[in-house]
């Protein structure tokens, strides 16, 4: 979910800026973007995190190369992609403040996903940590992250190439698919490990009358994945066309 | 001549020739639907521009900016469903459910406990507290509240419901549980709340006994509110929205009493709701009362 949802960011980031960005989500134009402060705000933000993903993408292959073996990658991308996932959280921020354009609710649900996986079940269960899932949902992550926030830069500096819009658009249909299984895969793998250890799991009796199953509480996350994923996955698909067709179309006035 | 079109489509749904310029657009709204008997007149939208906002049931034909043919877009609202219908439903949902965990219904609770009864005196409390806040929510919504409007879409209903079954089902799982845990103060917390959950009980009628009085029977007229001889009314004088305030203090009460965490959680909803609720009230005070209390805050006294 983590993985398609971030995706399915709508405007985030400034991508709209003073001039008609791809509209997404309901189509709606703004007509004032951020101010020339915000903007250039938006701008460092969205390239330190274009550099931090591909700080992690390159710190992938370097320790593919040097294993040998794509297992256990994780501890060599351990540090950067807590940081820098982590990092985005300031991105409800800048919905809360109003200088991007999107739904303050959506963000947080994406953000907290992605938060969620890496520091509530990746982190936590260590034993997942050498599960080939998490190099999957890494790999789609990592990916999807240096397109959107390279796309977000350009955006606002009203320079975005073709390129990266279809990369945008297109490689989600891959990358999607590929991020949810890594995630489902992983949360799997924790579950018989959070239930022999009560991680995070409070049981009756106690003063504040009030127990939690963190157990039973991933299962329905997993089971929130069946109506969730299609839901944005097509949402994604419609966006496609509409951003893709129409730029096709301003292509044949020119 | 009034013509009425569809909002998205811009066809041609109806034309109605021998209207009056007097006609409201309630009268209006009837006489589509006879034509139209599917679009009743509660989900029916008649507006002057296709993206415009409602006309109001109660405006006048003539008063409208429009020529001899009156051009109005239509839009489905979707299927309706009475305030007081939706009312009754989501708060007799917790005068049951609630019942059903205090007297230990089977295949809740172990086998062990089926039918039996809490030794703790705070735990039959709870109940009557509980039961009487919801009954006393029934007798007002069927004797005291008028509504402004009618109906509301029906996918409220499955929204509301779920909230509120929801919660007095996981309060009352905890509360009514063969591991309760009494409140850490014992008598002394729960006379306390019990206190705070009394009087504001007394406070919230207060305030809709007081809302009610300001609007005559069938109206749907708007004034501001002001204190009453009723002291529990006083509140007027720093709060737009008292009834609000009073609300979440009962829950306040309750969760101090239960020492329920659920509770707790659920009175924090509540409030966030009844926040949002009571801004926007404000908010149109504010708008439609150029001489509206100055001091007055929308929910909690000088702070929101």
């Amino acid at each position: 979910m983590a993985a398609v949802a971030a995706t399915a960011a709508p405007k985030g980031n400034g991508g709209g800026g003073g001039r008609a960005g791809p509209s997404e989500g309901s189509g709606t134009r703004r007509k004032k973007g951020p101010g020339p402060l915000a903007t250039a705000y938006l701008v460092i933000y969205n390239v330190v995190m274009t550099a931090g993903w591909l700080v992690i993408a390159v710190g992938l292959v370097r320790a593919y190369l040097a294993k040998g073996s794509y297992h256990s990658l994780y501890y060599s991308i351990e540090k950067p992609l807590k940081f820098f996932q982590t990092g985005a959280l300031l991105e409800i921020l800048h919905c809360a403040i109003g200088i991007v354009p999107s739904s303050v609710v959506l963000t947080s649900f994406q953000v907290m996903s992605r938060v969620f996986l890496i520091w509530a079940v990746t982190h936590s269960v260590k034993e997942v940590q050498t599960e080939d899932s998490v190099l999957l949902f890494v790999t789609a992550w990592t990916i999807t992250e240096i397109i959107r926030y390279s796309f977000y830069t350009f955006s606002l500096l009203n320079h975005l190439p073709y390129l990266i819009k279809w990369a945008r658009y297109t490689l989600f249909i891959v990358l999607y698919p590929m991020g949810v299984s890594g995630e489902l895969l992983t949360i799997y793998a924790a579950l018989p490990f959070v239930r022999q250890a009560g991680l995070y799991s409070i049981s009756l009796p106690n003063k504040y009358n009030f127990s939690f199953d963190y157990y039973a509480f991933l299962i329905l996350i997993m089971i929130s994945y069946i109506p969730l994923f299609p839901q944005l996955y097509f949402h994604m698909i419609h966006q496609r066309r509409k951003v893709l067709c129409h730029t096709e179309e301003h292509k044949k006035f020119e | 001549m009034v013509e009425i079109l569809d909002a998205k489509t811009r066809e041609k749904l109806c034309f109605l020739d021998k209207v009056e310029p007097q006609a409201t657009i309630a009268e209006i709204k009837n006489l589509f639907t006879k034509t139209h008997p599917q679009w009743y007149p509660a989900r029916q939208s008649l507006r002057l521009d296709p993206k415009g906002k409602s006309l109001k049931d109660e405006d006048v034909l003539q008063k409208l900016p429009v020529g001899t043919t009156a051009t109005l877009y239509f839009r489905d609202l979707g299927a309706q469903i009475s305030w007081v219908t939706v009312f009754l439903t989501e708060y007799a949902g917790p005068l049951f459910i609630y019942l059903l965990f205090y007297f230990r219904v089977p295949f809740i609770y172990g086998h062990k406990y089926d039918f039996t009864s809490s030794r703790h005196s705070v735990v039959h409390l709870a109940c009557i507290c509980h039961s009487f806040h919801y009954v006393k929510r029934l007798l007002e919504t069927l004797f005291v509240h008028r509504f402004s409007h009618g109906t509301m879409p029906l996918r409220n209903i499955f929204k509301n419901c779920t909230y509120y079954w929801g919660f007095a089902a996981w309060m009352a799982y905890y509360i009514n549980h063969p591991l309760y845990t009494p409140p850490t103060y014992g008598a002394q917390q729960v006379k306390l709340a019990l206190a705070i959950f009394v009087i504001c009980q007394l406070g919230n009628f207060s305030i809709h006994m007081a809302l009610r009085d300001l609007r005559p029977a069938g109206s749907k007229t708007r004034k501001i509110p002001y204190p009453t001889k009723n002291p529990f009314t006083w509140l007027f004088l720093l709060v737009s929205c008292p009834n609000y305030t009073y609300e979440v203090g009962s829950w306040i009460g309750f969760a101090i009493m239960t020492q329920c965490l659920p509770v707790a959680l659920f009175s924090l909803v509540g409030f966030t709701q009844m926040t949002i609720w009571a801004k926007g009230k404000h908010r149109s005070y504010l708008k439609e009362f150029r001489d509206y209390p100055p001091l007055r805050m929308p929910i909690v006294p000088f702070l929101l």
